[in-house]
Order: C-alpha cells, then sequence, then structure tokens
C-alpha cells in the first residue's frame, strides 16, 4: 500500500503548484472572479503601518489646512491619491512621552499606554493594540482575525543601555499586555497562510481536529498543576491550539462558515520562497500581502512594520543616501543627514503611495478596495534626532466605507491624544468604544459629516 | 570602628540558620564617603545618570538595587567616578568604598540557605525546536524554517523563558512543521527505522507494535517517561487512522504528529515539588537542563538511559556526562547560540550588514567565514579546556582561505586553507587573537559605512567588561563625530572636542578611549594604518589612567582586568544556562564559580562545570516558595512624565 492511500488527507496544499513566481500584481493577482460583492455592502478594513525612527519634521507638514493643503516635499509622493488621504497634525501619545530612546514609542504606538521598564522579567505593554481591540471583536468574521507583518525578525538581545527589551522595539501588534503578537516577515509565508487560511477542507479538518483534542486536554490539564507566570504561557498555548481548531472547524461546518472571499488567491501569484534581497521588493511583496488579503476578505485587519524601531537598515540603495536609517535619524541638524533622513522618510510616504493606489485599483461594490479601508502611515516620534512623541508624524487613508472624510489636512488643537484617533477609526470600523488609553473623545474632525 | 552591626541585618541573619559566614557590614563609613564625594550629583533633586544614592538608608536597601550598585562598584573601582575634576578620594578610602559594596553585595547573595532561583517553564525557541527534530526523527532538515523569531530577554538571549511567547500563529506553524518533519522522516529510510522501533509481525500484534513504537517516541520527546494514559489516548489516535484503513506507518505518524505539537515537548516542563524548600531536580529534568544548555537540544540516549537509572545526578557521573557532552559535536549548539548572541556576531548579515558600495569585496562567503570564526574559536576553547583568557587574547584563531586573506595573514599560514576554517597559529604582527579583533565583531561594532570609536567602546563596555554606559541624559543629543563646530578637525579631535562638556566626558571618557584603541580596524574589520589618508593614532588613557596603544596594548589592558571580563562572561553563560535573567541568589553562584576560575587558570571546563554543579542548576524551588527575588531586572513602571 502507498502511503496516498491514507484516507485522512495528506497535506497536499500548495504542493506542485509550479514555480514560484514573483509575477507582476496585476497579472498575477487579479481576482479571477468578484465572488461575493455587489450583494451584502462591502466590510471596512483597517491596516496599520508604522515607519520607525522618526521624521524630518521641517519636510513634513503640509501648507494649509482642511482641504486647502499643498503636500510637503515627503508627502509629496501621495500627490495622486490626495483626495484620499488625511494628514493629521499635532496628535500625540502622552503615555510614550517617557522612557529612553524608542521602546515604549513603538509598542505604545497602537496601544496608547507606558510599558514596564524591564529587559524580560514582567515585560507589559500595559494594554491592548487598537488593531487587537477590534480583531477581538470583528475578527470572527473572517478566516484570520488580523495579521502582523514587518520585514525585519524581532531584533535580537537586550538594549543594556536603556534596561528594555529590544522585545519591545519589534512589536505594535499586542494581543494583551503581556502578549505581543510574533509578526510573519517571509512574503511566501504570509501568501501560505492566506491561501490555507481561506481554504480550509473539510479532510484538513478531520485530520486535525483529533490531535488538536488532544492537545488542548493536555494542556489544560497541565495547567492546573503551575503557578500563576507560568499558566499565562499556558494560556498563550491554549488560544493559540483553539484559534487553530475553530478554523478548522469552521472549514469543516457550512452552517458556522457565512465567509465568502471575496476574490479568490491565485496560487500562481505565491511570491518566492526566500525574502528578496533587496529591501524595496521586500515592502512591495508585503503589501502586496496586505492588498491580497483584503480583497480576499481573508482579515480585515492588519499591522506592518517597515521595520524594527532603531532599525538599522542601509538605505544606501536609495539614490543620494549612503547610510543607515537609525544613525542618520540623529541627524544632529546637520544638512548632509538631514537630506538623506528626509529622502528615506519620503521614500516610506512612496510605498504607502503605493499601496493605496493599489487599493484604489480594485473596484468593489459601488467604489474601490480603498474606499473601504482605513490605512494609517506613521512613526512614533516625530524628530529621530530628539525622541519626541509630541505631534506625530500620521496620515490615514481610505474612506472606511464612506465614514471618513479624507482630502484634508486636519490640524488638531496642540497635543491632543493620538488616542482620540483610535476611538474615531474604531467607531468608523464598527467597534465603538468609549474610550481607549487616554483618549479624551472622538477625533471628529476626520469623520465624514452624516 | 569599621564595623558597626546593623540591627537590620542581625535580623536577618538571626533567622536564616546554617548562614555562611556573614562579615557584620556597617554602612555609617560607607555614607560618608558618599556624601563627601558622590550625592552632590547623585541626589534625589537632579539624580545624575538617574542614580540617586540618598536613598539608600540600610545594606538590605543597597543589595535590594543590585544592578546599580554593581555599577557603582565597577565605577569607583576602575577610577572612572568620580569623574575627572570633582573631588576624588585618597586610594585608600576609594578602596574602603569598593570593598565595603563587594562584602555587602557577595555576602548578601550567599547569605540565606540555598536559592535555586525561579525555573519557569518555558518553550523550546526555534533553534532548539529545530536541533530537537533533527535528533528526534534523525532527519537533516529544519523543521523551524517557518517559525517566527524569538526575542532575547534577561541576559540578552533568546532561551530566556520571560520573552518566550507564543501567538495565535505559532500552533498553525507546530502542526504544519510537525507534518513537514514527519513526511520528510517517513521517506527517508534510516530515520523510519529509527522512529518505528517495532512493526505487527506474527508475534506482536498491531496494537502493541504501535504501542511499542509510541512509549518509545514519547518518551523521548517528552524528555520523560510517558504515563500510561498518555500512552492510551496517543494509541487511540493510531487506532482512528488505523481504523479507517491507514497502513501501519501512517497510522503511527499520525499519532506522532499529536506528540510533536503536545505542551509536554514543545515546552519545557518541570515536576515543581510541594513545599518551601528546594528540591533536586528529578535525572530526566537533569539530563533535559544539561542536554539544552550544552547542545541546544534534547537529552540523547546515553542520558535518558542515565536517568531511569537514577545515576545522573551522582556527581561523577555528571562530571564525566559534562565533559562527554563538550566533547560531541553537539555541542555547537551552545557556542553558536552563546557566542553569537553574547558578541552579536549572529546579527552581521541581519541587522549589521557592511554597505556594499563602501565595501565592494565583501562577500557573503566572507561573511559566512567571519561570523563562523567566535564560534569555533570559543568550541576549540572549550574542548581543550584552554584558559577563557584567550577570548581577551590568543595565539590562535580559526580562518579559511577568505578570512586569512581579510586578516593579510593568508601568506604566512603553513599549510592549505580551504573553505572549512581551521585553528592557524597567528603571525607574530598580526595584531590578532581574542575576540576584539575578530571580523564579525569590529563589523558588528560600526557603521555600515564606516568605524565608529564610539560605538566599539559602547561594545566593549557592554560585552566584555560588563558595564554598560548609560543612554545620554534627556535632552542632550547624542555625542555627534561631525559637528560642524569641529569639522576639519579628525575624529580624535572632534571627540576630545566634546568631552570637554563634563556631561559628555563622564560617560565618553570611558567609551572613546576603548573604541579608538580599535581603529587600526575598518569597519569589516580590516587592518590599516591610515584613514582619510591619515595615520590612525590608536593611543588612549582610560579614566583611573591605564593608558595603551593599539589593539596589542588594549587587549594587555582588558587582561588585567580579569576580574572584570571573567565576571561578565559568568553572569552570561550562568543566564544562558539557566534560560532567565539573574536573581540576587545566583550571584553566590557567580561568586563560587570566579573563584574556581581564578584556582584553575580560568580553564574553559571549570565555568561549565560549575555552573552545572551549581545550586540553581541541579534544583529548584518548592512550589510554596514565597519570597519573590530581586532581580537582575526588577521591572519598574516607567514614570508618567507630565505633559
Amino acid at each position: 500500500m502507498s502511503r496516498h492511500d491514507f484516507p485522512i488527507s495528506r497535506r497536499t496544499l500548495l504542493r506542485g503548484a509550479g514555480a514560484a513566481l514573483a509575477l507582476p500584481w496585476l497579472e498575477a493577482m487579479a481576482p479571477r472572479a468578484a465572488l461575493a460583492s455587489g450583494t451584502a455592502s462591502a466590510p471596512v478594513r483597517m491596516a496599520f503601518l508604522f515607519m520607525p525612527n522618526g521624521v524630518h519634521p521641517k519636510f513634513w507638514t503640509p501648507e494649509g489646512t482642511g482641504s486647502d493643503f499643498s503636500l510637503s516635499p515627503t508627502l509629496e509622493p501621495l500627490a495622486d491619491v490626495r483626495d484620499q488621504i488625511t494628514v493629521l497634525t499635532n496628535l500625540w501619545h502622552r503615555n510614550s512621552n517617557t522612557g529612553d530612546g524608542h521602546y515604549v514609542k513603538t509598542s505604545g504606538f497602537l496601544t496608547g499606554t507606558t510599558i514596564n521598564k524591564t529587559v524580560g522579567i514582567a515585560i507589559n505593554c500595559n494594554g491592548t493594540s487598537v488593531d487587537q481591540l477590534a480583531a477581538q471583536r470583528v475578527g470572527g468574521a473572517t478566516p484570520l482575525p488580523s495579521l502582523e507583518l514587518g520585514t525585519e525578525p524581532v531584533s535580537s538581545g537586550v538594549d543594556t543601555n536603556v534596561g528594555y527589551t529590544r522585545v519591545y522595539g519589534s512589536h505594535i501588534a499586542w494581543r494583551g499586555p503581556t502578549q505581543p503578537l510574533a509578526k510573519e516577515i517571509n512574503p511566501r509565508l504570509v501568501y501560505e497562510r492566506l491561501f490555507r487560511a481561506g481554504k480550509g477542507s473539510a479532510d484538513a479538518a478531520r485530520e486535525g481536529r483529533p490531535l488538536l483534542d488532544l492537545v488542548l486536554d493536555d494542556a489544560r490539564r497541565l495547567r492546573e498543576q503551575l503557578g500563576t507566570t507560568d499558566r499565562q504561557k499556558m494560556d498563550e498555548y491554549l488560544e493559540s491550539v483553539r484559534a487553530l481548531e475553530q478554523r478548522l472547524e469552521r472549514a469543516d461546518s457550512p452552517e458556522m462558515n457565512a465567509w465568502q472571499p471575496r476574490a479568490e488567491l491565485n496560487p500562481k501569484a505565491r511570491p518566492a520562497e526566500t525574502i528578496p534581497e533587496s529591501h524595496a521588493e521586500h515592502v512591495r511583496l508585503m503589501l502586496d500581502m496586505i492588498v491580497l488579503a483584503f480583497q480576499s476578505d481573508t482579515t480585515r485587519i492588519c499591522t506592518f512594520m517597515f521595520g524594527n524601531s532603531v532599525s538599522n537598515k542601509n538605505f544606501s540603495f536609495l539614490d543620494g543616501v549612503s547610510g543607515a536609517h537609525h544613525s542618520l535619524s540623529h541627524h544632529q541638524n546637520e544638512e548632509d543627514k538631514l537630506r538623506q533622513y528626509q529622502l528615506i522618510n519620503r521614500w516610506h510616504v512612496e510605498q504607502y503611495a503605493y499601496l493605496l493606489r493599489r487599493l484604489s485599483e480594485i473596484p468593489e461594490g459601488n467604489g474601490t478596495l480603498l474606499d473601504n479601508s482605513m490605512v494609517l502611515f506613521g512613526s512614533g516620534l516625530r524628530d529621530g534626532n530628539r525622541h519626541d512623541p509630541h505631534n506625530l508624524p500620521l496620515v490615514l487613508g481610505g474612506r472606511a466605507g464612506g465614514r471618513l472624510q479624507t482630502g484634508q489636512h486636519v490640524v488638531c488643537g496642540k497635543d491632543t491624544p493620538m488616542s482620540n484617533l483610535f476611538v474615531s477609526m474604531l467607531d468608523a470600523f464598527g467597534s465603538p468604544v468609549d474610550q481607549f488609553a487616554d483618549s479624551t473623545g472622538p477625533l471628529k474632525e476626520i469623520l465624514a459629516s452624516s | 570602628m569599621r564595623y558597626v552591626v546593623l540591627p537590620l541585618l542581625i535580623a536577618l541573619t538571626c533567622a536564616l540558620p546554617a548562614v555562611a559566614e556573614v562579615k557584620p557590614l556597617s554602612f555609617d563609613r560607607t555614607k560618608t564617603l558618599l556624601e563627601r564625594y558622590c550625592t552632590d550629583c547623585h541626589n534625589t533633586d537632579a539624580p545624575e545618570a538617574d542614580l540617586d544614592l540618598t536613598v539608600y538608608g540600610t545594606v538590605d536597601a543597597v543589595v535590594a538595587a543590585r544592578p546599580k550598585w554593581e555599577q557603582v562598584l565597577h565605577r569607583v573601582r576602575n577610577g572612572e567616578m568620580p569623574p575627572e575634576g570633582s573631588d576624588a578620594p585618597t586610594l585608600d578610602e576609594r578602596d574602603e568604598l569598593v570593598e565595603w559594596i563587594e562584602t555587602a553585595l557577595r555576602s548578601a547573595a550567599c547569605a540565606g540557605p540555598p536559592d535555586p532561583g525561579p525555573s519557569p517553564i518555558r518553550r523550546l525557541n526555534r533553534s532548539e525546536y529545530r536541533n530537537t527534530i533533527r535528533d528526534l526523527l534523525g532527519v537533516h532538515f529544519d523543521a523551524a524554517h517557518a517559525l517566527p523569531a524569538d526575542g532575547a530577554g534577561g541576559a540578552g538571549f533568546d532561551n530566556a523563558a520571560e520573552t518566550l511567547f507564543l501567538s495565535p500563529v505559532h500552533a498553525e506553524k507546530y502542526l504544519d512543521a510537525a507534518r513537514e518533519a514527519l513526511d520528510y522522516a517517513a521517506k527517508d529510510v534510516r530515520s523510519r527505522k529509527r522512529i518505528i522501533i517495532a512493526r505487527p509481525s506474527d508475534k506482536l500484534s498491531a496494537d502493541d507494535a504501535a504501542r511499542k513504537v509510541l512509549s518509545r517516541f514519547a518518551l523521548r520527546a517528552f524528555r520523560r517517561p510517558p504515563s500510561d494514559e498518555e500512552i492510551d489516548r496517543l494509541l487511540s489516535l493510531y487506532r482512528q487512522a488505523a481504523d479507517s484503513g491507514s497502513p501501519y506507518d501512517d497510522a503511527v505518524m499520525y499519532a506522532m504528529q499529536a506528540v510533536l505539537i503536545s505542551p509536554h515537548f514543545l515546552f519545557r516542563v518541570e515536576q515543581i515539588p510541594a513545599g518551601t524548600s528546594p528540591q533536586p531536580v528529578n535525572d530526566y529534568e537533569l539530563a533535559t537542563r544539561l542536554s539544552y544548555f550544552l547542545w541546544g537540544s534534547m537529552p540523547d540516549d546515553r542520558l535518558l538511559d542515565l536517568a531511569r537509572k537514577q545515576q545522573l545526578h551522582n556527581d561523577d557521573v555528571l562530571k564525566a556526562e559534562t565533559l562527554r557532552m563538550l566533547k560531541d559535536r553537539k555541542s555547537r549548539g551552545l557556542s553558536e547560540s552563546f557566542v553569537g548572541q553574547w558578541l552579536g556576531t549572529r546579527s552581521l548579515g541581519v541587522e549589521y550588514r557592511p554597505d556594499p558600495e563602501v565595501f565592494r569585496r565583501y562577500r557573503p562567503e566572507l561573511e559566512s567565514a567571519m561570523r563562523e570564526e567566535p564560534i569555533v574559536v570559543f568550541l576549540d576553547i572549550l574542548r581543550e579546556n584552554r584558559s577563557l583568557l584567550n577570548l581577551i587574547d590568543a595565539d590562535f584563531t580559526y580562518v579559511n582561505f577568505d578570512l586569512a586573506r581579510h586578516y593579510g595573514i593568508h601568506k604566512q599560514i603553513e599549510g592549505t586553507l580551504r573553505q572549512q576554517l581551521r585553528r592557524v597559529d597567528l603571525p607574530e604582527d598580526s595584531h590578532r587573537g581574542g575576540v576584539l579583533t575578530m571580523a564579525a565583531v569590529l563589523a558588528v561594532s560600526s557603521y555600515p559605512d564606516r568605524t565608529s570609536p564610539v560605538l566599539r567602546g559602547k561594545w566593549l563596555l557592554e560585552n566584555v567588561l560588563g558595564s554598560p554606559a548609560p543612554p545620554p541624559p534627556p535632552n542632550v543629543p547624542e555625542l555627534s563625530e561631525d559637528d560642524e563646530a569641529v569639522k576639519g578637525k579628525t575624529l580624535r579631535e572632534r571627540l576630545l572636542a566634546h568631552r570637554a562638556n563634563p556631561t559628555c566626558a563622564a560617560c565618553h571618557d570611558r567609551l572613546d578611549p576603548l573604541g579608538f584603541g580599535l581603529e587600526n580596524f575598518d569597519a569589516v574589520g580590516r587592518w590599516r594604518t591610515k584613514d582619510n589618508d591619515q595615520p590612525i593614532d590608536a593611543s588612549g588613557t582610560l579614566p583611573g589612567g591605564a593608558t595603551f596603544n593599539g589593539p596589542d596594548e588594549l587587549k594587555k589592558v582588558l587582561l588585567a582586568r580579569k576580574d572584570e571580563t571573567m565576571r561578565h562572561l559568568t553572569t552570561k553563560m550562568l543566564a544562558y544556562a539557566l534560560g532567565r535573567g539573574l536573581v540576587n541568589e545566583d550571584y553566590c553562584t557567580v561568586d563560587q564559580i570566579m573563584d574556581r576560575l581564578a584556582a584553575n587558570d580560568y580553564r574553559a571546563q571549570e565555568l561549565i562545570l560549575g555552573i552545572v554543579e551549581s545550586v540553581p542548576f541541579r534544583q529548584h524551588r518548592g512550589r510554596d516558595h514565597g519570597q519573590p527575588s530581586t532581580t537582575d531586572d526588577a521591572p519598574e513602571m516607567t514614570e508618567e512624565s507630565t505633559p
């Protein structure tokens, strides 16, 4: 008897699908058919793009306010999606105005909280990030509650100079105060995950469930024998296995699975197995994965870190730049460093513009995928030279299904909590909260007048 | 009157029976010295370097803030504090202060009954998972390739229990990895034979054969004998598959999938004894602690067998096994993981990439050799039981052709050099030997396109001397190396100009000279005598007066400070072995190992044996151990500042 006789299906997904090709996006990834659009109203998606190391402040803020504004040199790549964005000025994170360096400004970027100063023991960000809050409320509607992406693995070591573990500088998505979410940095693995999540089969469920039942049972028994801290670890394990179990169940039971992909993923579109050498190509592929995830409705929530904070990614691949990101961000007001720093900022904005354009090219309902999304781009500190969380550089793109007003430069009152933005984003997302971290109310200026 | 017994200390010592000899300590004299020389700057109003020396009223308070006082100790001993220009204590006063702090910290660590510190459950990290699957299934296959990387905690290693999180994505990845690895094993005849140790026959029913296979597999995977119930449950998985028509091999391998995603496999779990007093770990747990420390992988059959016979904990057996394991090729797991993270050279090519525009002859092959050098040198020191001081300075290293040419010594080396690194005696004038002058270290402590004495000094203080510099005070920009005001001057002149500012000088007086000592090496570690057509000046004077010129003399200075360098290495290795940040009690172990090293010419195996035989390695706390430990890493809420 050959192994193929095994009646519980072996893993065949993504096997033999031919050589991996990185085809141009439009060709390869165009949906075969718009499946569910048109009938139900399109869901709202949210993405958060984190750029490490701040911006050159002088070239960031646009001139003019409201709809009458002109893009700054750094924001200029957004020209052709200008109508689709809101530039935000004067928002800040009060709680990250502490601690040395970048760590609080990274882990606190989407939580609005202060983190515990530690190189490991009792690591705690004292909050839940806005994406995860949304995922916990509506994540069940899609195969994946959320997607955490990046380009760099967790930075190694602990920063003994300031007394923080670099885990803090490598995560913006926090499922809870003590659980940073691992990010995927390999585009191919993201693709496979999306593909599998959307394509669950009854066979896979039948094969997987008895295994998961057994280990869940193991974990529950083990948990009883453990002390508090250890239980926390076992809870993480239990949650992780349950999440997988739910997905298998969903695949196996049509009545549980109201979800339909809005567009099929094309296996030919999967990225090459290895991470591209070129940072630019790597970033583009990761952004493509966000588009795929949103387009297919495999998830509606995504975070992406262009790099970890303090990232010293070498940007000499850009014309006019000959150095590493973090060291250039400590520009000391030297003209040459500032010039290079700004070029790096601008490159990030270009990538953001690319994502917005991609989303805007995909029709959905009566508009585009971008119309149904909100994509926040920004950094956890303003001037990289100063580690200052005042007046954070932020742009919000997309109209969240018409709930957001775009094509404007919103200048808030000085030191308006960035958490107010999160309150309004959650509102637009359809999962409103009264309060988020240090919020003092909604950020009405970004909402469309109804 | 030097020693006046503090009431608090009496209370402490009386409460604890069987105390090692504790010198009664007086804080009064020390306080006088602190007030005279330190608290002008380190006070409550504006504590320099975030250090307020006025808040410590008792010896206990000092001990509770161990990390801070270890730094005070370092800096006072080396004459770095008080800074130049302040009132300086006499040599005797300095000695007095140093001795007091040292005694306070050291005796407190060993004061109580032996406390092994916490031993939290710990997920296998990515490389441990990879190695474990390799050894469990006997496959040469990277089962961890799709797992997310792990962050580091405690002493900076990615095996720290506290930072080994599990995300929702993990379960999916583990299940995939288990299937992939078992698929791979199924196709490999040798591996299949290794794990499927019984098949149904005339004499053996299929059920009994499966029971045999799964019992053995679970024993090796769980690193302890599985319970009957555990085996029954696995067997029921086997039967489910077999009943639906799966062939025998496939059906047992289906049950093995459950083993590979079980928390008993993915986590290292110990049976914590009841009561308050510490107990020795059982022999299986000891085998597991040993194997993950020395191999970064699961125990082999021999260790499991010694555990079954309950012999491993015998001192002679434990020592013999430790030495056997160091000789085994798998001890590369220790060297690769420990050295790569201790020196930061693991991130060469990942987080630190030399600029290809500037270093056009820099190739991936050379980079691999650079990354490999410290790993194999450390392994050599370990296996041959050489002095650990070889890490500071040595007359040998390991190179291949690429690396030898990079070092400019390829013509002086006898014999053939190939792709594989091999041991070579260093030529007299090579300026190499020891980790400081290894290309990988010199590269990761540079910018991608140029060297930085500041970065190198910072690297050295942090990783070799164990005395990291604090960050620049708020609102003082980091020291610039190309400020407008000092343009046109050499880097040395520019840095010197900055050190005219006392706030900057306090740290940069320590950082910069160390870095300048290595200026003869460029940002990828090549030797040079000029930079931008200027001759290199690699001389320096350290606070406290030690002077040197160039890397060879710098190494001599560091060799003379072996108490610091070896102590730092010991704390690092102990934290790595325990998989957690150190707590106060662990410093007792550190002190014991330091004594042992000093008495044995700093032989590498003494360090390993000292750890393996120590209380925290061989014991765990009772379940009802109440006292929280003071840690290296006492978490603190950073204070919210007013907007």
